[in-house]
């Protein structure tokens, strides 16, 4: 958005002497390519600058947001503002916008899409599916580079900007004959540790288990050993009753549980962004720091998320968090000796469609996807049916047994409404008597 | 912006680009939401104006979007999906070829009965605060909330095989929702349900009857608190409109969507179970199921004049007397398949790729109702309001749960359970309907919220049925 364009947004907002303000300004661009069958789906790029500005009165309030900002349509929307805001009821609630004026820095973020060309992104594809193929799968997914500048101003000087441009890189791959799949992802801020080889090479082995028979399991209890991505999952579910507006509307598992011991004393989990391996924020949406905030600390609850909107309406102290950097910490055992205790049960590599049955309960319904297997003795013996479970998030951290000796980072490419790129850290963790409650009877 | 739609694809029109199609959008959306009786969000964003150019070069197609309608951004644009094209086409085995088919020259409009954007924003503002303070928080009513989103939406499209249309139309969101609390666990009623997007204007807030059902809700969600729970394992089930709807999206809507078939939406929407040789032949119901894809009534969100890549809108049975005989399909998988394109593509907004999507997908009317229905079922359950639906990967195993559900015992509602749960398979699930009710209870559900494709598109859509049973539906489900 053009410097010139932001003043005079600016400039009308501040002849309104008695208004407070907040501006969002968001650059953002994409690129996107989707692939099938081991050849190309569709190739897109996108683009575009807006604006979201809202402006309060008192107790009252609008909100609009312009496409590619002008002038003209800078000043259409001002003028219906102030032609209505005298007119609509309040909100009790509101006092302030954004006072944190604090400012955060760190190195800057070049733009992925320039660092991974669409040759570079053909020549990757053209590798995975030749390796695939050797063994008889083909591959499916998207590469996906984002990137976004924003900046935030308000009506109390605040000013601020940011930067984040994230890869998503899935590959799904699907064996020709069967259609047994299996997932292996890369995402984050950083290319430079993205290893075409071995990047092939963990694609492979997980391939190689995709080869043994197929199964089905009954419905019952199952100790389960979760894959980073499907603990990272339920981790970001939970974290949404861990928000001052969760407490608020009265849906919270944790409302009358702070600094109460939920979960067993290894489970620790942080929002941070200032861990080097996800996507960092140096600041909420309303331009407050967002800073390190630890969730669980030893199995106790420790702290709801709060912006500022929700300290004023709760009373809970604002920190700016949102749950955008989680990390579950790693416990001490090896990846081999936590399936190796396993004398039945399941590896579970992703989860599909979840949704709550009960917030409050935390009680949640979905499958599995991308790889079920049944563990026997110890091993990987078997492929199994993709798998329907019904069981509540707080009992299944309350029932996690073990966690592995180190994290991955999970990359999520948020599609719904808005399309964003997320990322958590998890290990893989053994969950007892994980409740499965039918199968799906196919891959 | 009939004239810049038509600048933009002379641009196209080379002997290199095998076809090509320009879209443009202008939205006007607007947003009311009062929470527990007071306004927390009044929005708008008016006259956003995007564009896509998608051309198919060498068999792949390159794609690229904007919202910045300038003359030097539209060149970038052009630029930018011819070089997606290119450079995609260096990754293909099997080149996407397109049958010719004649062009349409067309306009449509829809005028809403009371347009939600010229009406006066204090009367609209009184009509939803009105509702708010009827459902703020009271007795067990620990949070409620109630709005509107209001859309108006004119499309452009335009094709290098001489198809010039336009389609200018209002869609709204109303909806309102209790949430009752004893300290220990929530409930929650909604009204009229998770499916109460329609086309029209403000008209649908008085058509929906949401004055009349404050009261009810309230009375529902309390009365939830203490209500049983689905004791049976299996039982007869009659889903009202509101939830039947989402049942029909989830498990026949999705899975016949025919690009699933070939694996594009693995990567995040998903497959289907339906393999190409069951088209014909696979007994997907009952045969009293009759479902099919109609974009050609205007009455629907789905109503286009022709979709996003140049297909008349038009109705096409999916599933006749119980049996699969056609697919949602794009003009490519439609070759592939041998069938005629089903006139499905669409894209959210201008700057968003097509994607094979429903529009009106419907369940055809049987006969007799509701009332009838239950005076018919010696024991089962009325469910209704969606709460939580899931399905797997292939469409084939789905598992809802509804906010409220009515106990039938000879023929009469005799309670209410709360959370009513059941699971099943598609095909086996659709066989066993035995009863769908007649036109009298037939009519249109939407929402604007149907997500798929990467980057991630929300359509707004419209499901047309009537209240149904299912004989011998699982009920348990063991938490």
């Amino acid at each position: 958005m053009q410097e010139i364009i932001l003043q005079h947004l600016v400039e009308r907002l501040n002849a309104n002497t008695e208004w407070k303000y907040q501006i969002n300004v968001n650059d953002w661009q994409t690129d996107f390519l989707r692939f099938y069958d081991s050849q190309t789906n569709y190739n897109i790029s996108k683009q575009n600058t807006s604006v979201d500005v809202s402006v309060y009165k008192d107790k009252k309030s609008y909100s609009f947001s312009i496409d590619q900002p002008t002038i003209k349509k800078i000043d259409k929307a001002v003028d219906i503002t102030a032609s209505l805001i005298d007119s609509l009821p309040e909100d009790p609630d509101f006092v302030d916008v954004e006072t944190d004026l604090k400012k955060k820095t760190g190195p800057d973020k070049k733009n992925i899409i320039h660092v991974i060309p669409l040759d570079r992104k053909i020549f990757i594809l053209k590798e995975i599916a030749a390796a695939a193929d050797k063994l008889g799968f083909d591959i499916f997914g998207t590469f996906i580079c984002n990137f976004q500048h924003t900046r935030i101003l308000n009506s109390n000087k605040l000013d601020k900007e940011q930067t984040n441009s994230p890869i998503y890189f899935e590959v799904k791959a699907v064996q020709r004959d069967r259609q047994v799949t299996v997932l292996h992802t890369y995402g984050g801020e950083s290319y430079r540790n993205f290893r075409l080889d071995r990047f092939i090479s963990q694609l492979n082995e997980k391939m190689t288990f995709a080869g043994y028979e197929i199964t089905d399991v009954e419905p019952g209890e199952y100790d389960v050993v979760f894959a980073p991505r499907c603990i990272a999952e339920l981790m970001l579910y939970l974290s949404g009753s861990m928000t001052a507006m969760s407490y608020d509307q009265k849906s919270s598992y944790f409302e009358q549980k702070l600094n109460e011991q939920v979960f067993p004393d290894y489970i620790n989990i942080i929002d941070d962004p200032d861990d080097k391996d996800i996507i960092s924020f140096f600041y909420n949406g309303d331009g407050h720091v967002y800073n390190r905030l630890p969730l669980i600390e030893n199995g106790v609850f420790t702290s709801f998320m709060c912006n500022n909107y929700y300290s004023h309406k709760t009373g809970l102290p604002k920190n700016g968090n949102s749950g955008a950097c989680l990390v579950l910490h790693p416990g001490s055992v090896a990846l081999d000796e936590m399936i190796g205790s396993v004398k039945r049960g399941l590896y579970i590599s992703s989860l599909h469609y979840m949704n709550f049955i009960n917030e409050k309960e935390t009680s949640v319904t979905g499958l599995t996807r991308d790889g079920t297997f049944l563990i026997e003795d110890g091993k990987i013996t078997k492929v199994v049916n993709n798998l329907r479970y019904t069981d509540k998030i707080v009992r299944i951290f309350q029932s996690i047994t073990k966690l592995e000796n180190q994290c991955q980072t999970v990359p999520f490419s948020d599609n719904y409404e808005f399309f964003d790129i997320s990322c958590a850290k998890a290990p893989h963790v053994l969950v007892k008597d994980f409740n499965i409650t039918s199968s799906t009877k196919t891959i | 912006m009939k004239t810049k739609v038509k600048q933009i694809l002379e641009k196209l029109n080379t002997p290199d680009i095998a076809f090509a199609d320009v879209r443009i959008t202008m939205t006007d959306q607007e947003q009311i939401y009062f929470q527990n009786g007071f306004l927390r969000g009044f929005g708008s964003s008016l006259d956003s104006y995007a564009v896509g150019i998608r051309v198919l070069m060498n068999g792949c197609w390159g794609f690229a979007g904007t919202r910045d309608l300038s003359d030097v951004s539209i060149n970038e644009t052009i630029k930018l999906a011819k070089s997606n094209a290119l450079h995609g086409s260096k990754f293909i085995k099997s080149p996407v070829t397109l049958q010719p088919i004649k062009p349409t020259v067309e306009d449509k409009t829809y005028i809403p009965e009371i347009n939600p954007f010229t009406m006066p924003t204090e009367e609209k503002l009184a009509y939803l605060q009105n509702l708010a303070q009827k459902i703020k928080p009271q007795d067990k009513i620990v949070h409620s909330y109630c709005y509107g989103v209001f859309f108006h939406q004119e499309k452009f499209y335009a094709n290098t095989e001489g198809t010039l249309t336009s389609n200018s139309f209002y869609n709204t969101l109303p909806a309102m929702c209790v949430i009752a609390s004893d300290g220990s666990q929530i409930q929650s009623r909604t009204w009229p349900g998770h499916m109460s997007a329609g086309r029209g204007g403000f008209e649908l807030f008085h058509q929906q009857k949401f004055e009349e059902n404050t009261e009810r809700i309230i009375k529902e969600a309390t009365d939830l608190l203490t209500a049983p729970v689905i004791e049976d394992e299996k039982a007869d089930l009659i889903i009202g409109g509101g939830h039947l709807a989402l049942q029909l999206h989830e498990s026949v809507g999705h899975a016949t969507e025919a690009d699933r078939i070939f694996g594009m939406e693995i990567s995040y929407a998903g497959k289907t179970f339906i393999k190409p040789a069951m088209i014909g032949s696979l007994q997907y119901g009952s045969d009293i199921v009759n479902i099919y894809s109609d974009s050609s009534d205007p009455h629907g969100m789905g109503f286009h004049p022709v979709d996003d890549e140049g297909v008349p809108g038009r109705k096409v049975d999916i599933i006749k007397d119980g049996r699969l005989v056609n697919q949602q399909t794009s003009r490519d998988i439609a070759q592939r398949l041998d069938l005629e394109p089903s006139s499905n593509m669409k894209a959210s907004y201008g700057d968003d790729f097509p994607l094979v999507r429903m529009t009106n997908f419907c369940l055809a009317p049987g006969k007799g109702t509701l009332d009838e229905l239950i005076t018919n079922t010696a024991k089962g359950y009325l469910v209704d309001f969606t709460k939580t639906w899931s399905i797997d990967d292939n469409r084939n195993n789905f598992q809802f749960t509804t906010e409220i559900g009515w106990k039938i015992l000879d023929g009469k509602i005799v309670g209410i359970v709360k959370e009513p749960t059941y699971y099943g398979i598609t095909t086996e699930f659709w066989n066993s309907c035995d009863w769908v009710c007649g036109p009298e209870e037939w009519k249109y559900h939407g929402t604007f919220h149907c997500g798929k494709g990467e980057p991630g598109q929300v359509m707004q859509l419209s499901h047309g049925v009537a209240p149904a049973r299912f004989k011998d539906t699982v009920v348990k489900v063991k938490l």
